[in-house]
């Protein structure tokens, strides 16, 4: 066990120091920066911001022409902001000369119709929609409204309500947020998903590279293949599960505190059975990947190679999401059950069908012991083959020869 | 010896043996079978590594001496037969074994210093012991201005020097080298030629694998002749030479050499000096006792030795062609 420890923390130290690993760890994050940079930019605030740069004069006031009689005088909470005009001539003179921002236009049938023009600059077209959807506006038209009432009456017509909702439970108790209970299995079949590729990708390249460095007798003469198979996985993992976990907090971060209070009440939604039994088809999951494919990708002799014949392995991690459609409309049809059931497609497969429905208990059984079966079976077949794979330099074996090696392998 | 012929060096064989009787036998193997699918690769080898002695075993390629060696390392398992390290299995052993592979390299992003302390707590060693051995061989071996530098930026033959340092990190009781010399400059295999008579001084086993026949003949004290899986010959490297040597015979005498002398394939003279190369079945001995039979004033008598790699291509060829 302590060999295992020395290589999985020599291949954790070696491979997170990497350029390779540093560039794209922070790659991500900034191109996440970007798309929030260029989302924020097009937002409302951003049309704001544009109207207010081309303008250059939102702090003006807005010119008001009153033909219904309804808004004049103007009271006084808003003159500060709004400033009378007798015609429509006086406020495109006051316009062109750059006075007020616009000039709403109240026509004489105004209480009919309830049309109103905005006159505004040929240079700030973007003005008139920031106008239109103005709170400030919009008090003004009510409060003039209601003029003849109280100022605390007129506030509420301005603002009428401040919604917050209280979800009740069937049972009484509290309510079940089927959205929230769906997101953390989602968010672990997801994360496992990217893991086994993310991590796949370190636990190849690595052993690609101790072949062409022609490091790994010297290691064999020390270690077993097993000692060196398992502490392989268990370092290049952690690898994988750093960087994914520097892209989740940099998420997290960037998208900011309500972020953070929904991730907990998401957790808090999802029930520790739930939890526990995503947690433990991650774990299996990772685990039984990562093993096939380092001894599937120590038989390549170069990183392309590794990657070419072990990725029939990501593959069958993707299929549950292939039968994404299938699984939304049914979670307990047959063809989803047989791969619950199937050790090599299982952990993705468990992971998506429990936030679509019940699913039965014997699934679980029968899966996650078909997984606890197989692992020590594929770490013995798998460190056999590795042993002598990763032995072979300089030739990619043919099919033939691979079974040949592994029935040699004692 | 040869593996079936006769004992020709009766007394001085006896002796040899008896002195390695009385040495502790750091690897026992005892009729090694490997096979890979359709291949034969070891076939009934047997051999000892004994303390305070260097051992090589030879043959061309694909003879089965990297199958040897690996499962001496416990990185293949045998078929058959008995292989004992250290008194005890291949994998107890592992930690008490150096090993350099014909197949090598380093980790060359990683700095010399922490490349060694890796390969040492491999080996069971704690950090702090295993960076004073990692300094102290660096020193021996000019290196030690070198302990921080990526493995990348030494040269080649500084590279070489670090994988054998590698192979001595975890201060074996008995080293395995395929190929210690391959790509050494001169100095360097003097460098390391005074390494391992050191490790041979203190008692302890060197097993190595080269086709630097010269190198062999300097340094070792036994050798094993493989070809496809086989033992051809096997034993003491002095006998082995005497047993190839014994048909040339170059002497001097003072009072000429008769014409006709019986088990003689050819003569030559040069400055009073002259080689005889006798018949298979007349021995040295045999013919110094008919010089003085037939009344011949010996003055020198030496039998001609076989340079190693000649011996090498004649038993190998011979073994082919048979």
């Amino acid at each position: 066990m302590r060999n295992v420890w020395i290589i999985a923390c020599h291949e954790y130290h070696i491979n997170v120091r990497r350029t390779g690993f540093i560039i794209v760890t922070a790659l991500i994050p900034a191109a996440a920066l970007i798309a929030f940079a260029i989302m924020a930019f097009f937002s409302q605030p951003a049309t704001q911001f544009l109207a207010k740069t081309f303008a250059g004069n939102s702090d003006k006031p807005i010119g008001v022409v009153d033909e219904s009689g309804l808004f004049t005088p103007i009271l006084p909470e808003f003159q500060a902001h709004f400033r009378l005009y007798q015609a429509q001539a006086a406020a495109e003179k006051a316009i062109a000369a750059d006075r007020i921002a616009a000039a709403l236009v109240i026509p004489q049938d105004y209480m009919a119709n309830g049309a109103v023009r905005v006159l505004i600059s040929d240079r700030n077209h973007l003005l008139g929609d920031t106008i239109t959807d103005s709170k400030q506006v919009n008090a003004f038209f009510v409060s003039h409204l209601l003029r003849h009432s109280t100022p605390a009456l007129r506030e509420r017509a301005a603002h009428p309500a401040k919604f917050s909702s209280v979800e009740i439970g069937t049972a009484g108790g509290k309510a079940t947020h089927v959205l929230d209970a769906m997101v953390v299995p989602y968010i672990l079949s997801i994360f496992l998903i990217i893991t086994i590729f993310t991590a796949a990708g370190y636990l190849l390249q690595g052993i690609a590279e101790e072949k062409e460095n022609r490091i790994v007798e010297i290691i064999l003469s020390s270690v077993s293949s097993t000692e060196l198979l398992a502490g392989k996985v268990i370092g290049l993992g952690a690898v994988g599960l750093t960087q994914v976990s520097i892209w989740l907090l940099t998420v997290l971060l960037f998208s900011g505190a309500a972020t953070m209070v929904l991730a907990l009440n998401v957790v808090s939604a999802t029930s520790w059975t739930t939890l526990l039994l995503a947690l433990v088809y991650y774990v299996l999951g990772f685990t039984m990947y990562a093993v096939l494919m380092a001894a599937t990708g120590s038989i390549g002799s170069n990183l392309k190679e590794a990657q070419q014949i072990s990725g029939v392995f990501s593959f069958m991690a993707a299929i549950p999401y292939m039968v994404m459609g299938v699984a939304i409309a049914n979670p307990n049809a047959l063809g989803l059950r047989l791969l619950s059931w199937f050790p090599l497609t299982a952990p993705t497969m468990m992971l998506v069908r429990f936030p679509l429905g019940s699913v039965p208990t014997i699934d679980i059984f029968v899966s996650i012991a078909g997984l606890l079966v197989s692992i020590p079976l594929l770490l013995w077949a798998g460190a056999r083959l590795f042993r002598l794979g990763i032995l072979m330099y300089g030739k990619r074996p043919s099919l033939r020869a691979v079974w040949q090696m592994w029935r040699s392998a004692d | 010896m040869r593996i079936g012929a006769s004992d020709q060096w009766g007394a001085p064989r006896a002796a040899r043996e008896a002195h390695i009787k009385s040495m502790v036998s750091l690897i026992s193997v005892k009729q090694l079978y490997k096979r890979y699918a359709q291949v034969t690769a070891v076939n009934g080898l047997s051999f000892d590594l004994h303390d305070g002695e260097i051992f090589a075993m030879l043959g061309p390629n694909g003879a089965g001496k990297t199958t040897t060696i690996r499962i001496l390392m416990d990185i293949l398992t045998a078929d058959g037969g008995e292989v004992a390290v250290l008194g005890g299995s291949p994998r107890a052993a592992k930690k008490r074994v150096g090993y350099l592979p014909e197949e090598r390299g380093l980790y060359q992003n990683m700095l010399v210093l922490d490349v060694l302390i890796y390969l040492a707590a491999l080996k069971g060693w704690r950090r702090q012991a295993a960076r004073r051995r990692a300094l102290d061989l660096l020193e021996r071996v000019d290196l030690a201005d070198r302990a921080n530098a990526k493995v990348r930026e030494l040269s080649r033959g500084m590279q070489q020097k670090l994988q054998l340092l590698a192979a001595l990190i975890n201060d074996p009781d008995v080293v395995i080298l395929d190929e210690p010399f391959q790509g050494l400059d001169p100095v360097n295999v003097e460098s390391v030629k005074a390494l391992l008579k050191d490790f041979r001084r203190a008692g302890k086993g060197i097993m190595l694998s080269s086709h630097q026949m010269n190198l062999v003949e300097e340094l070792c004290d036994r050798i094993l002749l493989v070809d496809h899986g086989q033992a051809l010959l096997y034993g003491d490297l002095s006998a082995i030479k005497h047993e190839f040597a014994g048909h040339t015979v170059r002497l001097r005498t003072a009072n000429g050499l008769p014409d006709a002398l019986p088990g003689v394939r050819w003569r030559e003279e040069n400055n009073g000096t002259w080689t005889l190369a006798l018949a298979a079945n007349v021995s040295p001995q045999q013919f110094l006792a008919d010089l003085v039979e037939h009344h011949v004033s010996v003055t020198l008598f030496e039998t001609e030795a076989k340079p190693l790699a000649e011996i090498f291509v004649e038993v190998v060829k011979g073994e082919q062609n048979a």
